[in-house]
């Protein structure tokens, strides 16, 4: 990478908000691939902060598994890209540092969480992000960026070195202007990592054949706009007449249930997993170490934490506390374990479903500002069913609406990751992906 | 969620919020609660799992090991003479 070229992705993220910190190693240029990592995994040249004000200053002394990964195979670590406070987010507004803009138009959110992630993706050449997924991270703003995400099966890529969210739902994958690239790169990243037992629960790995069908569930286009259908049944057309998939419709009622489900245990793990963060091991301190502990730890949690943060550590604690647990929090798991078997009814009769990946293309900022919230964690009821249940799946760009990108998400069942690769692929051969206007 | 309720959990949570903010939580969760009541539709299940894939347990030979060297370890802390400060305990 020459120093220039390094200078323009800098001038990029001015306009752009794409990372919290960015590389000014000119030596990137002799690097085999230059890749860059979400905030939330740690990296040992870069602060990690997880867009959170908690973690201002925090340096890793170690880099996250896939992270390590990268570098091994010849990879520079170009930054840390911009995301919602934890991953607490569906727009990437929700982040103590830089808001990450869409790069179809300035003036629209990315999606989030992994919103930086999917702008890099965007915007730089060659470029490969790597995204955390808990309930559509990484499908969410690849949609609204036009590019293509890529999440894995839960434990298919350690979580080592991952600020976790949710832990039985966080996923480490990536983010490309392409699918070739994410083919080429992601077999890097996978694979069982002692360091994380729930990385070791692998299958032998064998090769299957391509896809022959699609299942699109009824529950999945109940609701969605006129406008997205017309660009989404156009897309069908192309998989059916030009890639000779069977398109077949399936019936998964579970999914209204995933959505709240997912909230439940998201939260619980959540507000478990940031009681980490008093003040004294990481990021940010209390002033006055004279003070009582509980005392301290409010104080720096108070002030550390945003409102999102709060608000999921709040509802967490309050779904795990005694006599609510049974209600919330068991229920939750018992109905991911129903939506699995479903999944596993429907992959009896077709090989991978299929839906629009978001309900919209990227909102204008003041037409999220003006969502209730119910609104915004109602946005994200088509990526979460499959992030509930930890199937791997991917958002592929198939169409545009006044100039904006839409992505259809393709889901398959646990561990059958190459069936979406081979689909993302041929489904490239056929279809140009939209790209912005400013490049680097 | 009733105020008394924000205040509890947020007392469990150890986050301190004012006024406005426990009034404008109580709103938000009362919202989200009433959502979360769907889950009451469904009936009669029982099995359940806290991951969405099966685990493999990983144990490692019962020897001493220090992975990453103390000293990196409390670059982040505030120390003295290797302890690591903290508030009081009383």
């Amino acid at each position: 990478m020459k120093a220039s070229r390094l200078e323009a992705i800098r001038e990029l993220d001015r306009d752009y908000g794409i990372f919290y910190s960015l590389s000014d190693d000119e030596s990137l240029e002799s690097a085999e691939f230059h890749f860059s990592a979400k905030d939330n995994l740690t990296t040992v040249d870069h602060e990690t902060t997880a867009g959170s004000r908690i973690l201002s200053g925090y340096r890793p002394p170690f880099d996250a598994a896939p992270v390590e990964s990268l570098r091994k195979a010849g990879g520079a670590l170009l930054g840390k890209t911009s995301m919602d406070e934890f991953g607490f987010g569906t727009f990437s507004v929700n982040s103590a540092f830089a808001l990450p803009r869409n790069p179809h138009d300035r003036e629209r959110s990315c999606g989030g969480s992994s919103g930086g992630a999917a702008c890099a993706a965007a915007l730089i050449d060659g470029h490969i992000a790597l995204g955390v997924s808990t309930g559509g991270s990484i499908s969410c703003p690849a949609a609204f960026c036009g590019v293509v995400g890529f999440t894995p099966t839960y434990g298919r890529v350690s979580r080592h070195g991952l600020l976790d969210y949710g832990s039985s739902l966080d996923k480490v994958g990536m983010l490309s202007a392409d699918c070739a690239s994410i083919a080429e790169r992601f077999p890097l990243i996978a694979g069982p990592d002692p360091r994380d037992p729930t990385s070791c629960g692998h299958p032998e790995h064998r090769e299957r054949s391509a896809a022959r069908s699609v299942g699109i569930p009824r529950q999945s286009l109940e609701g969605i706009p006129e406008e997205v259908m017309s660009v989404f049944n156009d897309a069908v057309e192309t998989l059916r007449g030009d890639m000779g998939l069977e398109v077949i419709e399936v019936d998964m009622p579970l999914f209204r249930y995933a959505q709240p489900a997912y909230y439940i245990i998201a939260t619980s793990e959540a507000s478990t997993n940031l009681a980490r963060y008093g003040g004294m091991r990481y990021g940010a301190r209390g002033e006055d170490l004279d003070t009582h502990f509980d005392g301290y730890f409010r104080q720096v949690r108070s002030a550390g934490f945003g409102r999102e943060a709060k608000r999921r550590i709040l509802l967490g604690t309050f779904t795990r506390m005694v006599g609510y647990r049974d209600r919330y929090y068991v229920k939750a798991l018992q109905v991911r374990q129903a939506l699995i078997a479903e999944y596993r009814r429907a992959f009896a009769s077709c090989d991978m479903l299929l839906a629009p990946t978001m309900p919209f293309v990227a909102p204008r900022f003041d037409e999220v500002e003006a969502m209730s919230l119910l609104e915004t964690y109602l946005a994200d009821h088509l990526t979460i069913p499959p992030n509930l249940a930890g199937m791997p799946h991917m958002s592929l760009p198939c169409g545009e609406i006044d100039g904006m990108p839409l992505g259809m998400q393709l889901t398959a069942d646990h561990w059958h990751e190459d069936r979406l690769l081979k689909a993302g692929l041929e489904w490239e051969r056929r279809f140009e992906y939209p790209v912005p206007e400013a490049r680097a | 969620m009733d105020s008394e309720t924000v205040r509890r959990v947020a007392l469990l949570a150890r986050i301190e919020l004012s006024e406005e903010e426990i009034a404008s939580y109580s709103e938000d969760l009362r919202d989200i609660l009433e959502h979360f009541s769907l889950l009451d539709e469904l009936e009669g299940l029982e099995d359940y799992g806290f991951n969405p894939v099966e685990v493999a347990d990983v144990l490692r030979d019962d020897e001493p090991r220090q992975d990453i060297p103390a000293e990196l370890l409390m670059r982040d802390m505030d120390t003295y003479q290797d302890y690591v400060r903290g508030p009081r305990l009383s």
